[in-house]
């Protein structure tokens, strides 16, 4: 089986850090990829919504510089003396 | 009624003409997620979905809206499926009061039957993960209890937590989680991070369905779930220690994850479309860590959808919201009847009372906003006379309509806390919240034109009874 090509960019946010997250337990039916900026994945038999960078939504895009200003939940506590 | 394990109740679901098979190839997306969005759509007496052919997958399993009806609902508590919803109300609450029930050990459990460990892990070919909404961040688990203990009192089992929470798939065994601050697991973790320490979780995916109704119940710090559950089964609850991290889970859950929330971790979680109807925002949320997966051979994979209600969750949190407010307001009111906070959660909640003087229905509904529950939830409360069944829409509009009086019977409380997640709070967290008071005035309130209110013809209840026979 040959190995999936890995997209470029990432549908939401649109870096470049993409990776393989997975493959379908039956060979070559999908890969999954993973966005190593904002941690959104995807399958590659997902619709276009979900996939391609041109066509997410602009209220669903992350802009990485945001990504620092987001709210921490739970904060993180002192360590005790 | 106890169920051993999620495949007995879904055999019992079978039976009762309450399961649907779909074994057509189905790509898991938009499929598993529209068909559960579908089946709330349609109908509140609808089925379990159980789906065994999904691409990619040779033997995959996947089992959405479990107890997403009211017919499955009274399944899992061992009832005739057509018994009315303020009936199973009255049993739930009768249920709860044989708290706590003690647990039953055994560790022959059948997810021992499987290992895989570190490296080897790869949770999308172990469970067919999917994306349920659109612009979910990715795949999530969204129904597993999360088992963690108190890091300051680790052998305390009454403070061993059995709870619920959002869980991202960020890698083959890697997770985000949604641990809240007000939650219990939020305070084993900041206990954990003051000591510098991981905070060890096992997942139990895929259970019967009492243990999933329990664990999301506003229960106190020191309540075991687990000791609830047997109450609300009516026998004590099986439970086996999870080999790594010495968790006590469910016997009979499908698959068992363990691993560690990883002290101090924090990365981008989100947003996921969530039981409000809304998309949470994006936020920064901690990871866990999986290093062993114990399982049943081929486990199902039990997922619940949600969006805009009614879906699955509005039903498995339908009495376990609304019992507890009603036991917390009972103890100061006894006056109070029946409550019902399913409604987003309890945002809105109803509640049928026995005003004993004017005013008196005004001070129940506050009293509900500042229970533990309302601290977070209770926006809006309805109350009503004891003569209206709260969980009969049609008699509660008819109270609103007619006996609620705009000038008299609106209370307004400014800048209470809300949970973040109610898109109209502003700032998030904080809303106004409202007492409509739709009981008949009474002394010294008098006001209005109550006193010739028609009552039914003689021989009514007779004939329902009558009608109800005929139309088995």
């Amino acid at each position: 089986m040959s190995t999936p090509t890995i997209p470029d960019t990432c549908p939401r946010c649109d870096t470049h850090e993409v990776s393989l997250l997975t493959e379908s337990p039956v060979p070559g039916r999908w890969s999954m990829y993973l966005c190593g900026v904002c941690f959104y994945s995807w399958r590659s038999t997902e619709p276009g919504y979900a996939t391609d960078p041109a066509t997410y939504p602009a209220a669903f895009k992350i802009d990485p510089v945001d990504i620092p200003k987001m709210p921490v939940v739970p904060s993180i506590p002192a360590r005790r003396a | 009624m106890a169920y051993e394990d999620l495949r007995e109740f879904l055999a019992t679901l079978d039976k009762n003409a309450q399961l649907l098979r779909f074994s057509d190839p189905l790509s898991p997306e938009p499929h598993l997620g529209a068909a559960a969005r579908a089946v709330s759509n349609l109908t509140d007496r609808g089925p379990a979905l159980l789906f065994d052919n999904l691409d990619g997958y040779e033997r995959g399993r996947v089992v959405l809206n479990v107890v997403g009806s009211w017919p499955n609902h009274a399944l899992m508590l061992g009832l005739d499926k057509d018994t009315p919803v303020k009936e199973q109300f009255f049993e739930f609450a009768r249920r709860w009061d044989a708290f706590p029930v003690e647990v039953g050990r055994r560790e022959d459990a059948p997810w021992r039957e499987h290992t895989v460990e570190g490296d080897d892990i790869d949770l999308f070919h172990l469970l067919p993960l999917f994306r349920l909404n659109r612009y979910d961040a990715g795949t999530y688990i969204d129904k597993a209890p999360v088992i963690s203990r108190d890091p300051d009192d680790w052998d305390n089992f009454d403070a061993q937590n059995v709870g619920i929470y959002r869980i991202q798939v960020k890698g083959k065994a890697r997770l985000g989680i949604q641990p809240l601050p007000t939650h219990d697991i939020g305070l084993h973790l900041r206990k954990a991070e003051e000591r510098g320490e991981n905070l060890p979780v096992a997942i139990a995916v895929g259970n019967e369905p009492v243990i999933t109704t329990v664990a999301g119940m506003p229960l106190m710090y020191d309540q075991s779930e687990y000791e609830m559950a047997g109450a609300i089964q009516g026998s004590p609850y099986r439970i086996a220690k999870a080999p790594l991290t010495g968790m006590d889970v469910p016997w009979g859950a499908e698959a068992v994850l363990e691993g560690e929330i990883v002290a101090y971790s924090r990365e981008v979680e989100g947003p996921f479309g969530e039981f409000t109807g809304y998309y949470s925002g994006g936020r920064r949320q901690p990871v866990i860590t999986i290093h062993r997966v114990s399982y049943r051979t081929d486990p199902i994979f039990e997922h619940l959808y949600l969006g805009r209600p009614w879906t699955e969750m509005d039903y498995t949190l339908a009495l376990n919201t609304s019992v507890p407010l009603y036991q917390q307001l009972k103890k100061d009111f006894p006056e109070v009847v029946a409550v019902n906070a399913m409604y987003t959660q309890g945002l809105l909640g109803i509640i049928s009372v026995r005003p004993r003087y004017g005013g008196f229905a005004k001070a129940v509904g506050v009293r509900a906003m500042t229970t533990p529950h309302g601290l977070g939830y209770c926006k809006v409360i309805i109350v009503v006379d004891e003569t209206v069944d709260p969980f009969n829409l049609a008699q509660v509009m008819w109270s609103l309509s007619v006996k609620f009086h705009p000038a008299h019977d609106l209370v307004v409380l400014p800048d209470l806390s809300i949970l973040p997640l109610d898109p109209s709070s502003e700032p998030a967290g904080i809303t106004h919240k409202v007492v409509l008071d739709a009981t008949t005035p009474i002394a010294p309130e008098q006001r209005g034109h109550f006193s010739q209110e028609v009552d039914a013809p003689a021989e009514t209840e007779a004939w329902e009874n009558r009608i109800k026979q005929l139309l088995k």
